[in-house]
């Protein structure tokens, strides 16, 4: 963790010894200066230490000293003397910083916490935050920081891991102040559907729905877990009610049509899957599955949904099926010619991307 | 003798050799059990596989079953291929202890009262060699003599077992040159060259030894998957004719593909006249041999559709059988897998392409969570379509601690074929078992047919068929410039066709019969494309009978 820390640690630059610092105390300040810009930091570390002993009120000498550890990366060797320096010059921004950041490297990032609070630095702050266990504090602090920087790997690692926390913990109370509501169930099958324990998943998701029929997304959950263990026509029947209970549900249709697919039951897949690119165009899950479903029935419309998937996708496992499935359909009309440049393209993308996991 | 009277002849012949027909039994109601699964008096045998704390990967894999009539008595007798004695720690060179009577394979005679007896020892099958681990059999008469000779497939060496026409067999494989070496899985004899003797072709699954055995699995033990091993070749064996073989893997192209070869399965998918291969590899591509007629392949199965399963991937294929399932001519395939996809369905498309038609034909609903094994298309209530039937258990014995909702056993899946789409039947148990090999055929000679399917470290299982009242017709090919057996032939009757041969399943061999259920129908037309090229058409046959059927020598 502490690199995802020293990208934005405020390490000193090398410099001249400022003029407070008692006139015998200076060579030695210089010297471990010197020796800091040529990077030999045991060297440095020997004149900060000696110059301490000479000043030691002196904030900078031990900011110094920290520094040069920080630089070594002994951070719990960095925690003493940047801990003097705070006492020493409580309002200088840098030592708050460089303390946080040793705190946290050496895993105390509640004591971390209020030095990098002094200096508003939310990125760390987030990290020391979901360290601490203060987890939607972490995440305001996290996405605040990601504002500023919102590509940075790091910010964006640590922001999912807070994300998940923060899910867990809301579902963890959501258990204990009311295991028996649906939401209770609803939670207990998703961990358990996580966990792959299907038939457990599946009695909460049903009790959820014997205590709130009228809530949406209970079906669908009930549904995929169903789809999961390949029980199709009980999968069908929950998406059917989902997709009863919210027509406007694009995804809920292509669940119904894909669960229909499974079935071989083609034509009425055909109807649900258009029925879900209605809704939300240009998905393509659902346009790979409209293409295989309306292979045989319907070349036309499942070639037009293909191609649809082939320029939306570019180079995904989903274009390598796509054209498979063209190939397929070209094959069957005599199409040889075309069909073979379907599995050239095939060969090109599976090259590329590789098959789907077996 | 005209060829009204030979016909004439060999049908009475026929029903002598096969002549303890039964009288029809009433129709079952649709949702009664197909089969009565019980055990079959005289038969001992136990699939001793040994499963290890380390996990070597043989331990899961075995064992074949073929059902044949070795002693032309018209009975059909049972082969059981056993696995051997693995240790945690194995010695090097391997050593299975097969000398060890628990270890045997296991050769069954029935007796005419339909009881079995043990006749291992004195057919001179006892010893398959200790350090061979026991996987697979194939059955043909490799010498056209008449009688049915067994190949016997090996961690190790595999071994050719003669029969010698007096209720004995006779290792002849250093003499016939086919011991292969390494991990050979399913193998099946047939004719690739049409010059009247079986060819054979053994499948061989991985590039592994006891050495570099390894254990998998991130929260117990438990076997690796395929790709952790290299691929390797197939092998074609050439029968010159002298009781020897070639391996001309290389020249025919075959050696030129490496895969995870587990399943074999032979037809002529094109038309063309000669037999073609299909080679069910476990996570790889699957593998459709081509053949080109001057005795060289083309492995071609990407390019016609018949390599990877409806969602692009790659099937985990275990077992396959090549048949027409939707009775419009044409050899399909059906191919078993492990979870999370339903069993793959290449239909025959015409003009040498496939599509992917589990959905469309009712699988996806029927599989998907199961893992699938040996596996037949068989019209198991004679109403004229072909019927599935897939022995089905997890590779590993822990699974659940992976998957819940997977099992290590698992009972069979029966899926009646009605018109071209699959339901689901009961079976007649739901005792799940670690299902592997599968061997098709009617087993009392009574018209409907029957399974004898093997489970890992149990007794076989022995799905006797209850019958009903629809017709069928059994023939039995002859060949006389083509090959004894038949293999290769296209057989139509009533609209329906069969590809003969022993092969397909999982490391196991068929009885060779060729049965048709006839529906209500009370003859048959049947019309035979011999391997030779020869047509032979035979009218107005009597249903319910067994025939056979001389190649006709007049082209």
């Amino acid at each position: 963790m502490i690199h995802a820390l020293l990208w934005m640690c405020l390490l000193l630059p090398p410099q001249s010894p400022e003029p407070s610092v008692p006139p015998d105390a200076l060579p030695l300040l210089q010297s471990g200066i010197d020796a800091e810009n040529r990077g030999a930091f045991d060297q440095a570390v020997d004149a900060f230490r000696k110059a301490a002993e000479l000043a030691p009120n002196s904030a900078i000498i031990f900011l110094r000293l920290g520094d040069t550890y920080m630089k070594e990366r002994d951070y719990v060797a960095a925690i003493p003397p940047l801990k003097h320096a705070a006492e020493l010059s409580p309002d200088t921004p840098a030592v708050h910083q460089l303390l946080g950041y040793a705190l946290l490297a050496a895993g105390y990032a509640a004591d971390a916490i209020p030095h990098l609070k002094i200096v508003n630095d939310s990125g760390a702050l987030g990290i020391a935050q979901l360290q601490a266990g203060q987890v939607a504090e972490a995440v305001t602090n996290l996405q605040a920081a990601l504002a500023k920087s919102p590509d940075d790997p790091d910010l964006l690692f640590y922001l999912s891991r807070a994300a998940t926390a923060l899910a867990g913990q809301s579902l963890d109370r959501l258990r204990s102040i009311d295991p028996n509501s649906a939401r209770g169930h609803q939670a207990l099958g998703q961990t358990d559907y996580e966990m792959k324990m299907l038939p457990q998943a599946a009695k909460e998701y049903q009790q959820a729905i014997a205590l709130r029929p009228d809530l949406p997304g209970l079906r669908l959950e009930l549904g995929q877990v169903f789809a999961a263990g390949s029980e199709w026509a009980k999968a069908e029947e929950q998406f059917r009610g989902e997709a009863k209970l919210q027509p406007g549900s694009a995804e809920a249709a292509y669940r119904l049509g894909n669960a229909l697919l499974q079935q071989g039951k083609m034509k009425e897949a055909a109807e649900e899957l258009k029925r879900s690119d209605a809704l939300s165009p240009d998905m393509p899950e659902t346009l790979n599955a409209l293409g295989k479903a309306a292979a045989i029935s319907d070349p036309d419309v499942a070639e037009h949904a293909l191609q649809r998937v082939i320029e939306l996708e570019k180079q995904t496992p989903l274009v390598g099926q796509a054209f498979l499935v063209l190939a397929q359909i070209h094959r069957r009309q005599g199409k040889t010619e075309q069909a073979a440049r379907d599995m050239e393209n095939y060969r090109k993308i599976q090259a590329l991307v590789g098959h789907p996991p077996s | 003798m005209t060829r009204r009277e030979l016909l004439s002849l060999l049908y009475s012949l026929g029903a002598r050799e096969f002549g303890r027909l039964l009288p029809a039994q009433d129709a079952r109601p649709s949702t009664s059990p197909v089969f009565q699964v019980k055990a079959l008096k005289g038969v001992d045998f136990v699939l001793r596989n040994s499963p290890t704390a380390r996990k070597h990967l043989i331990e899961t894999m075995p064992g074949g079953v073929a059902l044949l009539d070795y002693n032309n008595d018209g009975l059909l007798d049972i082969f059981f291929v056993n696995g051997g004695h693995v240790r945690d720690k194995m010695a090097i060179p391997a050593s299975f202890d097969r000398r060890n009577p628990a270890y045997w394979n296991r050769l069954y005679r029935q007796n005419p009262d339909g009881t079995f007896s043990d006749v291992t020892k004195q057919a001179g099958l006892a010893d398959a060699g200790d350090s061979n681990y026991g996987m697979g059999v194939a059955v043909g008469d490799y010498d056209n003599d008449g009688f049915s000779d067994i190949y016997m497939t090996n961690f190790g060496k595999n071994i050719l077992y003669h029969n010698n026409g007096d209720g004995t067999f006779t290792d002849v494989t250093a003499k016939a040159g086919v011991a292969a070496g390494g991990w050979s899985a399913s193998a099946g004899f047939f004719d690739y060259d049409n010059d009247g003797r079986l060819d054979l072709f053994v499948t061989r699954y991985l590039d592994w030894s006891i050495e570099k055995s390894k254990t998998c699995g991130s929260e117990k033990p438990t076997y690796c998957p395929p790709g952790d091993f290299p691929a390797i070749t197939n092998i074609l064996y050439h029968n010159r004719g002298d009781g020897t073989f070639e391996d001309v893997s290389v020249a025919s192209g075959i050696a030129a593909k490496k895969g995870h070869g587990l399943g074999v399965a032979f037809a002529d998918y094109d038309g063309d006249g000669f037999t073609d291969i299909f080679v069910a590899n476990d996570v790889t591509d699957q593998f459709l041999f081509h053949n080109n007629g001057n005795g060289t392949f083309t492995e071609c199965g990407l390019d016609s559709g018949a390599a990877l399963s409806e969602s692009g991937k790659m099937p985990s294929g275990m077992g396959v059988v090549f048949q027409d399932y939707d009775n419009d001519g044409l050899p399909d395939l059906l191919i078993t897998q492990l979870p999370h996809d339903p069993y793959v369905l290449f239909h025959n498309d015409g003009k040498g392409s496939f599509s992917a038609q589990e959905l469309e034909a009712g699988l996806g609903a029927l599989s998907g969570n199961v893992s699938g094994w040996g596996v037949g298309l068989e019209d198991f209530d004679n109403d004229g379509w072909k019927d599935a039937f897939i022995v089905q258990g997890h590779v590993f014995d822990n699974v659940q601690i992976y998957d819940d909702s997977l099992r290590y056993r698992e009972p069979p899946l029966l899926a009646m074929n009605r018109a071209g789409r699959f339901e689901r039947a009961d079976p007649g148990s739901d005792l799940p078992v670690a299902g592997r090999g599968a061997a098709f055929g009617d087993l009392n000679n009574d018209g409907w047919m029957d399974v004898v399917t093997t489970s890992l470290g149990e007794a076989p299982q022995f799905y006797l068929n209850r019958r009903g009242q629809l017709h069928w017709l059994t023939i039995m090919l002859r060949g006389k410039r083509s090959n004894r057996d038949g293999f290769g032939a296209r057989v139509q009757v009533n609209g329906q066709t069969r590809f003969a041969t022993a092969a397909g399943s999982y490391l196991s061999s068929n009885d060779k019969r060729l049965h048709f259920g006839l529906g209500s129908a009370q003859t048959a037309d049947i019309e035979i494309r011999w391997p030779s090229g020869i047509r032979q058409v035979v009218r107005d046959v009597k249903a319910d009978q067994f025939i056979v059927i001389e190649e006709s020598v007049q082209p």
